[in-house]
């Protein structure tokens, strides 16, 4: 199922954020056994490491790293964000 | 003669941090016109720049920002007697507002693609303003958010009168021997003063970005502590060696260069 992050805004920064859009799409959740999660960027202008690390720690604890996928995008901020949240093995569901 | 004139103009305006035309027409003693048509000709070769209108115009030398309000903010040992509403966030929520308008700079040159990194940097250097001085403000709560765009650079100003970085890291990390140190942990290693939450990616973040392009730089002061990053690093640092030394508080500055 897919997600799309333009519904939690246009510009997606900070951990208080990024912790109540996770609680959110938790509460909305409800995928099929082995069903893959996409986060899909189109609309969204920018996204943060920390908005998008709350976003991926919340998701990938309760399903899984390898079922939680971002779509590819060109907006360079989302690949930057996750070249640092994925550089940390310590991060939960990691 | 004409190009001697020219370059005390430009002298004086580097000297006052910017000038009004009536200032130097006193100083150099040559007629108002003269002065305008120097200072017209300084214009039309993109080495200074008028703010204002009227009588309260003033020159300035163009690609550097104006830092003079945020320094006096940020050094005043008391509650700052000027919190200017356009610039002082006082809350998150005002300065995630506010970040939008970065887009804008679209208009001055600011290139599609690198405006995401840019709001992205901004938001990370002005979240953790919040982030690490919830109940440890000095006095002002919340951050100082400035962008200039001039002489075909974008300069972004974000401090707070919060902590300071050592004061907030050191917690995490006893061994950090000074501000100086806490510095440097903060931008090049996973750390962060809200342990024992996962937490520490922000400023690493905002280095890569700065890092990943030759026309841009940082430079980030809190109390004696001073580090830079990028290609436009050391100019940031220059326009920081100014700044208070005092500990508590931080101030980053971002130069990211317009197409």
């Amino acid at each position: 199922m897919r997600i799309r992050l333009e519904q939690y805004g246009a510009i997606l920064t900070s951990r208080p954020a990024g912790r109540e859009a996770a609680l959110a799409m938790k509460a909305l959740l409800r995928p099929a056994a082995d069903e893959t999660i996409e986060l899909d960027f189109t609309g969204v202008v920018s996204v943060g490491p920390s908005w998008l690390d709350e976003v991926l720690s919340a998701l990938r604890a309760d399903y899984g790293r390898g079922r939680v996928v971002c779509l590819p995008t060109k907006n360079a901020s989302v690949a930057e964000s996750l070249k640092v949240i994925d550089a940390d093995p310590g991060r939960p569901g990691f | 003669m004409k190009t001697e004139t020219r370059s005390k103009i430009i002298e004086i305006i580097r000297k006052k941090n910017g000038t009004r035309p009536i200032e130097l027409v006193k100083q150099l003693e040559i007629t108002p016109q003269a002065i305008h048509r120097h200072l017209k000709l300084l214009a039309v070769a993109g080495l200074i720049e008028s703010h204002g209108r009227g009588p309260l115009t003033r020159y300035f030398i163009a690609g550097k920002p104006q830092l003079d309000r945020v320094r006096r903010w940020l050094a005043s040992a008391a509650k700052p007697a000027e919190n200017p509403e356009e610039f002082v966030c006082r809350t998150r929520d005002v300065f995630t507002a506010r970040l939008p308008r970065l887009a804008l700079f679209a208009q001055a040159g600011l290139n599609e693609d690198d405006a995401p990194l840019v709001i992205a940097a901004a938001g990370e250097v002005g979240n953790n303003c919040f982030d690490h001085n919830l109940g440890s403000w000095q006095d002002v709560p919340g951050c100082w958010f400035e962008a200039q765009a001039t002489g075909g650079r974008l300069w972004l100003c974000i401090a707070d009168r919060g902590q300071g970085i050592f004061n907030s890291l050191v917690r995490a990390d006893p061994a950090l021997a000074d501000e100086q140190a806490a510095l440097a942990a903060a931008f090049e290693r996973t750390l962060s003063g809200r342990a024992p939450e996962n937490r520490g990616n922000g400023l690493k973040f905002v280095r890569n970005v700065v890092n990943g392009g030759e026309g841009r730089g940082l430079a980030c002061r809190s109390g004696a502590g001073l580090a830079d990053y990028g290609r436009l690093g050391p100019e940031c640092r220059a326009e920081l060696a100014g700044f208070p030394e005092k500990p508590g508080g931080a101030v980053t500055l971002i130069l990211w260069r317009l197409a």
